[in-house]
């Protein structure tokens, strides 16, 4: 998972579009919605699509769930197509939260009855994404996830 | 868009069949149908998922719960899931004690 070089930049671009919902599950239809124009936009075949849902759907469940914890919030989503290239900025005024420091890997050694499967969307998110970037700034997590056109990465 | 989940009963198999997308805004619809069909008691529990095109790990969380919920000498099947799906199963380790199948 490399840094992006635009690790955790809002974007400026004017191509850029923007999302801005409650932070809500039932939000969660409406950010994969953009999110698959900007996949569209951007060339990316279903495969790579996917894992670009995937990751954002995991991030901005756990920002519902964990960040806020049911409370009142907003989410902005910003994108970002580039030739082949699909970039989606999430933003958040939720506790602070790296979530590469909250990744857990699943516990695959142990029976299902006693498996823990909280920190297993952010590890989903992390490993279908090509690039990766996690900021702080003015009491927001500004978390940069972008996947490029093309086969899944292999890790 | 939306999840539609149905339940019956083929012999001693509990089948339920869903379609559409399994996220966590979703997902509950899933959970309680586990719960019922949990309390079937036939030996295999199989879940068709050739109608799902996303799933999430709120997903994830839905099959352990079945596992968690069903007697031991229980057989979970997931059947015709699409490849991401699968390959979702698989990353979590659930293919170890679920089967996964084609068909």
């Amino acid at each position: 998972m490399g840094a992006s070089p635009q690790h955790g930049a809002r974007l400026s671009d004017p191509a850029t579009t923007e999302l801005h919902v409650p932070a809500v599950l039932g939000s969660l239809t409406a950010i994969a919605h953009f999110v698959r124009a900007v996949a569209v936009a951007a060339g990316l075949d279903r495969g790579a699509a996917y894992r670009l849902r995937l990751a954002v759907d995991e991030l901005a469940t756990n920002i519902v769930t964990h960040g806020y914890r049911g409370g009142e919030g907003r989410i902005t989503v910003l994108g970002r197509a580039g030739a082949g290239r699909a970039r989606i900025v999430l933003e958040d005024a939720a506790p602070e939260f790296d979530p590469v420091a909250g990744c857990l890997p699943p516990a695959t050694d142990l029976p299902p009855e006693r498996r823990r499967i909280g920190g297993l969307g952010i590890h989903l998110a992390l490993t279908s994404v090509d690039e990766f970037g996690y900021v702080r700034r003015e009491g927001r997590n500004i978390s940069t996830l972008t996947v490029l056109a093309g086969p899944r990465p292999q890790r | 868009m939306p999840l539609s989940v149905s339940l019956s009963i083929e012999g001693d198999t509990t089948v339920i069949e869903l379609a559409g997308e399994l996220d966590a805004n979703t997902a509950p619809d899933f959970h309680q149908t586990i719960e019922k069909a949990a309390g079937h008691g036939t030996s295999t529990v199989e879940i068709r998922m050739a109608g799902v095109g996303y799933m999430a790990s709120a997903g994830l969380r839905s099959l352990v719960f079945a596992q968690q919920k069903v007697a031991a000498h229980v057989t979970i099947k997931v059947v015709g899931a699409i490849e991401p799906v699968s390959r979702t199963i698989r990353t979590a380790g659930l293919d170890r004690s679920i089967v996964l199948s084609d068909e």
